[in-house]
């Protein structure tokens, strides 16, 4: 591989614990993971260093009647710099990581925070409702849910891929929850750490046939930031920085009906044939990859459309590898001489999904896993190279980042 | 949602509307102004899948719903493919209650499904009533696809008396039965899926009366719609069956077409059928045809007598002067102050004089009105083939027909009452299309409608040769009868529905 220039370089980051945190506003959780980042820079950072922030949140306007988030955080952080929001739904977090990079890039900024934040709990009743402001509203008025979006295409990939599969296509479909609640219990922020059986998932109650709750993504509270610099200052504040070497986006039909295809997401094989090209790489490059699991199916359509799996043979990739570990810790996806390990810290599944946070949160675990910060949840191998893949409704838009520890 | 937002839905949602290129034949929904391929130099089209069958290219069961849909619990959404157009739309399957257990929603993948006007949902008691097209039932369950290939009228077609020109009726899939030998005659009763209100009723009974007299909606000028159970208080059923049915001349978003909601307890529709008639016979009208429509979701408080005979469901009829499949030869009305049964406004049910609808308000009424109009066509029972009168029961039109001279032969066909219940405006209409499913061209046919209030109006048919030709296109009441799909509910989901 060759030597690649890097986009940008984070330095510190931080954040919540993920879950129902009925006691602290939005802005407050925000304030807490962005202190966390700015402290954990190694070598310091003043307020006044940073030069504008980035922040990606959906539904902070409905769930607490909040606008202008410039302004309130403004007031949080005491300072009165370039502050933007990003609406990407669910991706709302990795498209402000993304603008972001282009503010560094285009050499406007050197020092950036970059945040990502959702109180869903705070309409716990009503959420369900909310998220759907993420689809089209003709299926909204055809009484899909966000689960149920999902299910539609999960019913049509067992139709079409794992019909015959005596089985195991759906018992792959609960084992992405299996594997990623594992992953959960070694991390100390994640809303749920506790392990899951194949029986347990599947016996779960029913959300949308065929998605059952365990198959889902929670509902949760959290925020995580990152302090983002340039490339030429990073040794300023880090002897170990992270350097962003990709970072692209690619959109799509709003609507999963207008899309080519119900079995994979259009705008997650655009952006990752880009980011591939812009870095060189290949799927076998990837050590570790933060893949946007909302629900179980979402982890297989990454793996196929990142080109990590054949069309169609991403449920066999899961289930073989599942079924062919022998360790105790992580358990990555094996194909061929490919080994990726998906979701360290529990991913969307385990970790939580506050919406607008959980973009900047996949890009805080790779931050850790390269750093060898994760504690006692460390992948239990040498890695390098990370990506984070983060996508907003069903796959209206798709924002990817390779990271690398040395270049 | 706001009054325009609604606005500007209705003009996609009620037709399944679309935009289509056509330099290079792609389809866009929602419609859009440009193709993506052709770019500013595309020739867009508005395309409308009404009328169009579906398959289900995926699908789920919502157990969570939004609060919206709330009200149906659990149900089928998925994703329609229509095939023509390569056109890819949502919609909720309707008509179809989920079992608790997991449902295998793979089964239901490529199955046929055709478009249905339902309610989706609505702003509580006091708001908006959302409706739209993108409903639908699984092609090989109750609602069976038909065909809308409207003929055009030849210019030798000879101008006759006027008359119905053609007619369709709706009954809803789900039933309740009345226990042991029945109520007063009615053994098992339609009733409104959860989706289903008066309105939707109208739209599927005019959708199939213009399927059956294959006549091209834009000439229907004037829309009666008759009903005592109509959604709104203001707001009339007619201009959503005109804007689905696109009845009238379009022009802009609207249609030069006119039409009011009637009410007279269950003599509504009927009464107008003389109007309807008169109408398209007057040059000054400028129509070709008049659409009449009887639809009822019965009402009935629980425990009422009239809870254990009212049914749901519509009966719309075309007329006209050219192809006529009966004309109409002869009308008498009779109307007195009798008020044997009423409801008050805001009163969510109506009151009735028990033993006082008998004798002196329905038997009175529909006995006057038969009895003249036989006198006035200087005819007998005898000379009549079949009787369909207004059935509150299955003992009271028989009886007034007896009492009328006429024997059981000439009645049993329009007492249909005893399988569907009493449909109020929509009952005598029903009667009468269960007749001309059968009739035979140079049949008489005496209707003789009643509603409370009170009033009768007496209608003598004569059946043309024009009917044989128009009954492959008809489902008939008998049919929708025996149904082998039709699905019996309890009485508790017979009340959640009906009261929507």
């Amino acid at each position: 591989m060759k030597k690649l220039k890097p986009l940008a370089a984070i330095v510190g980051a931080g954040r919540t614990k993920f879950g129902e945190l009925w006691y602290q506003n939005p802005e407050a959780l925000l304030t807490e993971a962005g202190l966390k980042a700015m402290e954990s820079v190694e070598y310091g950072l003043r307020r006044k260093d940073i030069q504008a922030c980035y922040f990606g949140s959906f539904l902070y306007q409905v769930t607490n009647k909040l606008a202008l988030i410039p302004g309130y955080m403004s007031r949080e952080l005491g300072m009165n710099i370039p502050m933007s929001n990003t609406e990407a739904a669910c991706g709302s977090g990795g498209s402000a990581l993304y603008n972001a990079c282009l503010g560094i890039r285009s050499g406007e900024y050197d020092v950036t925070l970059v945040g990502g934040f959702e109180k869903m709990t705070d309409r716990a009743g009503k959420i369900i409702d909310d998220l759907m402001f993420a689809g089209d509203p003709h299926e909204f008025d055809a009484g899909y849910t966000f689960a149920g979006l999902y299910a539609s295409m999960m019913a049509r990939y067992i139709h079409d891929y794992g019909d015959s599969s005596d089985g195991r296509c759906r018992e792959a479909l609960a084992l992405v929850a299996c594997k990623n609640h594992h992953h959960a219990v070694g991390n100390e922020y994640a809303q749920f750490r506790r392990e899951f059986t194949v029986e347990e998932v599947l016996n779960s109650p029913l959300v949308a046939d065929p998605i059952r709750m365990l198959h889902c993504s929670p509902v949760s509270d959290g925020a995580v930031a990152l302090v983002v610099v340039s490339p030429e200052v990073a040794k300023e504040y880090t002897d170990t920085p992270i350097y962003i070497v990709g970072s692209q986006q690619a959109t799509d039909d709003v609507s999963i009906c207008s899309r080519e295809s119900l079995t994979g997401i259009k705008a997650t094989r655009l952006a990752m044939e880009k980011v591939l090209k812009e870095t060189s790489m290949t799927m076998c490059d990837i050590h570790l990859a933060e893949v946007h699991d909302c629900f179980t199916i979402e982890e297989i359509f990454f793996l196929e459309d990142s080109g990590f799996c054949e069309r169609g043979e991403g449920w066999k990739t899961v289930y073989d590898s599942y079924e062919s570990f022998k360790g105790s810790k992580h358990i990555p996806y094996v194909n061929g001489n490919s080994e990726l390990v998906v979701n360290a810290g529990g991913g969307l599944k385990a970790d939580g999904h506050p919406v607008g946070a959980t973009g900047v949160r996949q890009v805080y675990e790779c931050f850790k896993q390269l750093r060898n910060e994760a504690g006692g949840n460390q992948v239990d191998k040498e890695l390098n190279v990370a990506l984070c893949h983060n996508i907003g409704g069903t796959g209206g838009i798709a924002t990817v980042h390779i990271l690398m520890r040395e270049l | 949602m706001s009054e325009p937002i609604t606005r500007r839905k209705i003009l996609v949602d009620y037709r399944i509307r679309a935009a289509k290129c056509e330099n290079c034949g792609r389809v866009y929904f929602p419609p859009k102004s440009f193709c993506d391929i052709e770019g500013r130099g595309s020739r867009m089209r508005e395309v409308d899948h009404f009328y169009e069958k579906g398959t289900l290219l995926s699908c789920n069961v919502i157990r969570g719903p939004t609060k919206k849909f709330d009200y149906l619990k659990s149900f089928l959404s998925g994703i329609i493919h229509f095939q023509g157009d390569n056109l890819k739309v949502p919609g909720r399957i309707t008509d179809y209650v989920p079992p608790p257990e997991e449902v295998d929603v793979t089964e239901f993948i490529d199955r046929g499904v055709v478009p249905r006007f339902r309610k989706t949902f609505t702003d509580g008691t006091s708001g908006l009533i959302y409706y739209s097209s993108m409903n639908f039932s699984f092609e090989d369950d109750y609602y069976p696809f038909q065909q809308y290939l409207p003929i055009k009228p030849s210019v030798n077609e000879k101008s006759s008396k006027p008359g119905i020109v053609g007619y369709g009726v709706y009954l809803p899939k789900f039933r309740i039965k009345n226990e042991g030998h029945g109520v007063l005659g009615v053994v098992e009763r339609t009733l409104p899926f959860a989706d289903e209100d008066t309105t939707t009723f109208a739209v599927e009974a005019g959708k199939r009366a213009l399927i059956h007299s294959a006549i091209d909606s834009r000439y229907v000028k004037k829309c009666f719609v008759g009903s005592e159970s109509a959604p709104y208080a203001v707001n009339p059923s007619m201009s959503t069956v005109s804007q689905v049915l696109e009845l009238g001349e379009p022009y802009e978003d609207g249609f030069f077409s006119g039409g009011i909601d009637s009410q007279f307890a269950c003599k509504a529709a009927t009464d107008l059928f003389i109007d309807a008639a008169a109408l398209v016979a007057y040059s000054t009208f400028g129509g070709e045809y008049v659409m009449v429509i009887g639809a009822d979701n019965s009402q009935a408080a629980a425990g009422d007598p009239l809870d254990y005979t009212v049914g749901a469901g519509a009966a719309a009829f075309i007329f006209g002067k050219r192809n006529v499949i009966a004309t109409l030869d002869c009308y008498v009305p009779y109307t007195s102050d009798t008020p044997d049964f009423y409801r008050r406004e805001g009163e969510e049910y109506p009151k009735h004089g028990g033993r006082f609808t008998g004798i002196p308000a329905y038997f009175k009424h529909v006995g006057t009105a038969m009895k003249a109009a036989m006198k006035a066509c200087n005819l007998t029972p005898k000379d009549i083939q079949y009787v369909a009168n207004h059935s509150p029961n299955g003992k009271f039109p028989y009886q007034a027909a007896i009492e009328a001279g006429f024997d059981k032969e000439q009645i049993e066909p329009g007492l249909v009452v005893k399988y569907i219940g009493n449909l109020y405006s929509g009952s005598c209409p029903t009667a009468l299309a269960a007749v001309l499913d059968i009739a035979k061209p140079g049949d008489k046919i005496l209707m003789t409608s009643y509603g409370s209030g009170a009033g009768s109006d007496a209608y003598i048919f004569t059946v043309t040769d024009a009917i044989e030709q128009k009954r492959e296109r008809s489902i008939t009441v008998k049919e929708q009868i025996e149904n082998p799909h039709r699905q019996y509910v309890d009485y508790s989901t017979y009340r959640r529905w009906k009261e929507g």
